[in-house]
């Protein structure tokens, strides 16, 4: 039998993972940016990694954590990174508009993750994306 | 181009998070190894389409534009309902990517 407090540790364990998959997912997007379509090779190498590492983590965790939630939570940390974060490494000025119609887009991509979680859904009769692609497989 | 660009690379995306989602925390052998692929391929049309954007733009642009693929998809392939939330949302991010196209910032 599991404990309430062995649940509990492995849920924290999961958002523990879950937050390293997100931070992963940042440095995905800035070495796939400064692999400079792959002809830079130290840059290169490095988002090869971020991509394996980012991938697993987040499965990793999806195991424990509602996946729209999950979701939700990753790519609004690796968006809101990617774009503070490049704007610093790349000299990539964010404009007040840019990070205006940034957080518009980044608000709307949680949102919609939000709306396709099978566990904030579950009272309505909506079929999960998630559960909808496994039951098909 | 880099719209072309990032259009394929949102479109193996999409790909990716059904191969995911059907690999099952990568117990599926080929499963998995679709989702090593697609996934690689659409890096690299990530990668060429951020030769032009800056990275930030860029990226939240493929993720966020992939994800509303997803849900489309749901409702076109596996009879998903799309209810005022998921609409709400799609709105909001093809409304940011609309407006980041307009100032100019994309």
């Amino acid at each position: 039998m599991t404990s309430a407090t062995e649940k509990n540790t492995r849920r924290g364990f999961a958002w523990l993972i879950l937050l390293l998959a997100a931070v992963f997912e940042i440095g995905y997007a800035l070495s796939v940016g400064g692999s400079k379509a792959f002809t830079v090779y130290s840059w290169s190498l490095v988002a090869v990694v971020f991509f394996l590492l980012t991938l697993f983590f987040l499965s990793v965790s999806l195991r424990t954590i509602d996946v729209g939630i999950g979701y939700a939570v990753w790519a609004g940390i690796g968006s809101v990174g990617s774009a503070i974060f490049g704007a610093y490494l790349f000299d990539q000025p964010l404009t007040p508009t840019n990070a205006f119609f940034l957080a518009v887009i980044i608000a709307g991509v949680v949102w919609l993750k939000l709306a396709d979680s099978p566990k904030l859904e579950a009272k309505s009769t909506d079929v999960p994306l998630a559960e909808a692609v496994h039951a098909k497989g | 181009m880099h719209w072309l660009y990032l259009g394929i690379a949102v479109v193996l995306e999409i790909v990716v998070a059904i191969s995911a989602g059907n690999a099952k925390g990568f117990t599926r052998p080929l499963w998995t190894i679709a989702t090593l692929v697609s996934g690689g391929i659409a890096t690299y049309f990530l990668s060429l389409a951020l030769l032009t954007f800056d990275v930030g733009v860029g990226y939240a642009i493929w993720t966020s534009t992939a994800s509303v693929g997803i849900v489309v998809l749901g409702t076109l392939m596996f009879g998903q309902q799309l209810g005022w939330k998921k609409l709400l949302g799609i709105a909001v991010v093809i409304g940011g990517v609309v407006g980041l196209r307009l100032s100019g910032g994309a």
